[in-house]
């Protein structure tokens, strides 16, 4: 390590430190320059690369990085994860916001169904709200105990397979895969409806409105999930007050006997209905308006999938916001339903107006509050598939970890969002909303299903989980999730059967299609871990052969020189191959080639047919069979010019070669880079 | 008196970034180039180029801030770590083997039996540089 001559000590591997002992003026005195590479810190026995290493030389990249830092803010290393969390104030703005804001509609599906049978069907208004909030209860419940069991992010999918095996896993999974991107596809449309609903002119463009949200989530997503809180909570809490405000103050008006009369939307169902509430059909019909009521149930499994996402003693704020979560979403559905039934309001058949804005316009005209209430209404329910952007992308890590997804789903982005699901939920949520025309009515039968068969799926888990550990109070814990499981399951089946006319029954023909996929990328990923596992970590590693090096050369220039230079010094068995499209070509290169200094065994191919590749792979292929034990390497020479726009000027052969090449078995191909700025020294030093 | 190059030594004391600023001032308009050292000093009983991780990370890290200080002071400052028995030495022998002009010390204002003490390292670059040397003492009040 010392070198008391003042030299530099030259290591033979170059490292990214070193340290060069050095002698001073006076005898004895000797000082150590040390030098580490710059973006490398050194952590114990490993370096941390810095931030600086990620900025880029170039304009363009530079440019780019402006604008990426403009959208999603500088990037967040690893030991920001624990800022990066959600307080329960931020948690039920964020998770929160799907089941909150569904009590903005669940309402007016629910009376939608029943006007069928005329407004007298209403009697069966309140009694439907009481049962939905009585199952909401159940559920939070029940939900409550998947995040006391699995506080490091359980979620369905974990729960399930944990406790009833893979295949059921997948299938709460696949569920919730489906669930979320139909989430910010409704939620969406449900945002635009509510909108368009006080700005008519605007209804034409409700699908560009609709994508433009979309677009407008990702990025605040991309931002991570913290700062995505902190933008989302504000319209969360205005909604909260605004709508909770107006039931304050109807129920005021109500029990002063001042019933306002009710405001009447551009396309009122008829009095009397085309169906009877007598018989089956009656009963049917009911169940239906139950059903699609239930769509004010959905969110409420988000906050026990993101438990991790919580600040710490995850538990308890978890809990807290899921508990605050239900109250919350009880208390505006049953005021809503309340307020619609007792003023004596009726959707608009036509899905003009919606039912929160004909009772906010009953109450208080068209004064600045019923803007205020529409307004946040529209906000929510756009936000409110913010639950799908939080919920999507960490069920997609976990499934990318247990290899059931890509692995790419598993990569977290510059702000510790995991970048890809992000993206991916949002192109499929926009086209589910394009395909749909941005219709609330048109998506929501392919809603709900998958909430309730994933939670019905993780509550059995449950119950199974606490008859196998058998800890303290494991009975109650047994009897509340059978009874979630119970209750969800019957819920699940009566909007199956309620809907599968509407077109609930391809989510029934997705899930397992879905579930299929995810078998095979996993059957995939094991057959790649098979074939590269390293067994025995104590195994000699093999040594190669030195490989045959083929060196196609287009033209004797610097570029081939090098590559041949190169080809030289990993193995002694080298070949040139050149292919012209003329005798006298080839006779003029074979001229040149055998004049040059550096020259090594060149086989000239004449291609009649002017066609370069595939003679060349022909001829791989020929060499290699004669000794088939060796590898074959090709030693491509590539010239990389000053600019892009250069590059489009050369004919790429290098670049087609090295493609064509890529999946051929026992072939290793290097390039040998060529760059225009060296080639200009190259000739400074000539001079 | 126009440096043409300057070596500071920054040992990490608060007195730090003064001293930059200070030399930012004075090496602008001379457009002399700027070295800021920091020397890492080893116990008798550790080899000289022992690696001292803790110690290593703290000179990396000050001499880190210390560009960010030189950046803001629009001054652009190459940086230099080193490891010796005494720090005073590495710095005059840097200087020289750099063919510094102008070496810049810093000390921050403390007081030792009621008088403002003056380090063995300030002392022992002013005594054995053989360039000029500029010692910055922080005021009293920082």
């Amino acid at each position: 390590m010392t070198d008391d001559e003042g030299k530099n000590e030259t290591p033979e591997t170059p490292s990214l430190e070193d340290r060069t002992t050095k002698s001073g003026r006076l005898p004895g005195n000797r000082y150590v320059k040390l030098y580490r590479a710059p973006g490398f810190r050194r952590r114990g026995d490993r370096y941390v690369a810095d931030e600086e290493l990620l900025e880029s030389a170039s304009r363009l990249g530079r440019a780019y990085e402006t604008v990426r830092r403009f959208l999603l803010g500088r990037r967040l290393s690893m030991e920001a994860e624990e800022t990066e969390r959600l307080s329960v104030f931020t948690g039920l703005a964020i998770l929160g916001s799907d089941n909150i804001s569904s009590s903005a509609y669940a309402t007016e599906e629910a009376m939608r169904v029943l006007a069928l049978a005329g407004m007298g069907a209403f009697v069966f208004l309140t009694p439907i709200a009481i049962a939905i909030v009585g199952v909401l209860a159940i559920v939070i419940l029940s939900q409550s105990q998947v995040i006391q069991a699995y506080p490091n992010g359980g979620g369905s999918y974990i729960v399930t397979s944990d406790n009833l095996g893979t295949m059921p896993g997948l299938v709460a999974a696949a569920a919730l895969l489906i669930d979320y991107v139909l989430t910010v596809a409704t939620s969406t449309a449900a945002g635009v409806y509510a909108i368009t609903s006080f700005v008519p002119d605007l209804q034409p463009d409700a699908v560009p409105i609709g994508l433009a949200f979309i677009a407008l989530l990702m990025v605040g997503n991309l931002r991570g999930v913290r700062e995505a809180g902190l933008i989302f909570a504000g319209p969360t809490y205005v909604y909260i007050f605004a709508l909770g405000a107006l039931i304050l103050y109807g129920i005021f008006r109500i029990v002063t006997g001042d019933i306002p009369p009710a405001a009447v939307p551009p396309n009122p169902f008829p009095q009397e209905g085309e169906m009877s509430l007598a018989g089956l059909a009656g009963s049917l019909l009911v169940l239906r308006a139950f059903a699609s009521g239930s769509v004010g149930l959905t969110g409420s499994e988000a906050i026990a999938n993101g438990v991790p996402s919580m600040q710490k003693d995850e538990r308890r704020h978890a809990t807290i916001t899921l508990v605050l979560m239900g109250a919350t979403f009880a208390v505006l559905f049953l005021g809503l339903t309340y307020l619609a039934q007792t003023i004596g309001t009726i959707p608009d058949r036509l899905e003009a107006e919606s039912l929160n804005s004909l009772v906010t316009r009953s109450l208080v005209g068209m004064s600045p509050f019923y803007y205020l209430v529409q307004g946040s209404t529209a906000v929510i329910l756009a936000l409110a598939a913010n639950t799908g952007f939080t919920g999507f992308p960490r069920l997609a890590s976990v499934l990318a970890n247990d290899r059931f997804m890509p692995r790419q789903f598993a990569y977290r982005g510059d702000r510790l969002a995991f970048s890809f699901g992000i993206v991916a939920l949002a192109l499929a949520s926009a086209l589910v909303l394009a395909v749909n025309q941005g219709s609330v009515t048109k998506l929501i039968p392919f809603y709900t299903i998958g909430v309730f068969l994933a939670i019905t799926l993780a509550q059995t888990g449950l119950v199974r989980r606490w008859r196998r550990l058998r800890s303290p109070g494991w009975q109650w814990r047994a009897m509340l999730n059978g009874l979630g499981a119970v209750v969800t399951g019957l819920v699940l089946i009566v909007v199956l059967i309620a809907k599968a006319p509407e077109g609930a029954w391809l989510i029934v023909l997705i899930i397992p299609l879905l579930v299929a996929l995810l078998f095979s990328i996993h059957r995939t990923y094991m057959r790649t871990q098979d074939a590269l596992v390293i067994e025995r970590l104590d195994e000699e590693v093999p040594l190669m052969r030195a490989p045959v090096v083929i060196v196609p050369v287009g033209r004797l220039d610097r570029a081939t020189a090098r590559a041949v230079a190169f080809a030289r010094s990993i193995s002694p068995a080298v070949r040139a191959v050149h292919v012209s499209t003329s005798e006298e070509s080839s006779r003029e290169f074979r001229k040149r080639w055998d004049a040059w200094a550096g020259r090594v065994p060149l086989d000239v191919i004449e291609s009649p047919y002017r066609s370069l590749v595939p003679p060349l792979l022909k001829y791989i292929d020929r060499i290699g069979e004669r000794d088939p034990d060796k590898p074959i390497t090709v030693v491509l020479a590539s010239f990389v010019p000053h600019s892009w726009w250069e590059w489009l000027l050369h004919s790429q052969t290098a670049l087609r070669l090295k493609a064509s090449l890529l999946f051929r078995p026992n072939t290793i191909v290097i390039d040998v880079p060529y760059h225009f700025d060296e080639d200009r020294e190259d000739h400074r030093h000539d001079r | 008196m126009q440096p043409k190059r300057i070596l500071v030594a920054l040992a990490g004391t608060s007195a730090d970034p003064d001293v930059i600023r200070l030399v930012a001032w004075v090496a602008k308009p001379a457009k002399a180039e700027v070295v800021g050292i920091h020397v890492i000093e080893v116990r008798w009983n550790l080899p000289l180029d022992a690696v001292m991780e803790p110690e290593l990370d703290r000179g990396e890290e000050l001499l880190e801030s210390a560009k960010k200080v030189a950046d803001q002071a629009g001054l652009q400052l190459e940086t230099e770590l080193l490891q010796a028995r005494d720090a005073a030495a590495a710095i005059v022998d840097t200087a020289v083997e750099r063919k510094c002009d102008l070496i810049v010390v810093a000390m921050p204002y403390r007081k030792r039996l009621g008088r403002v003490y003056v380090g063995r390292t300030v002392q022992n670059v002013y005594v054995n540089a053989p360039c000029a040397v500029l010692a910055y003492r922080q005021e009293e009040n920082k």
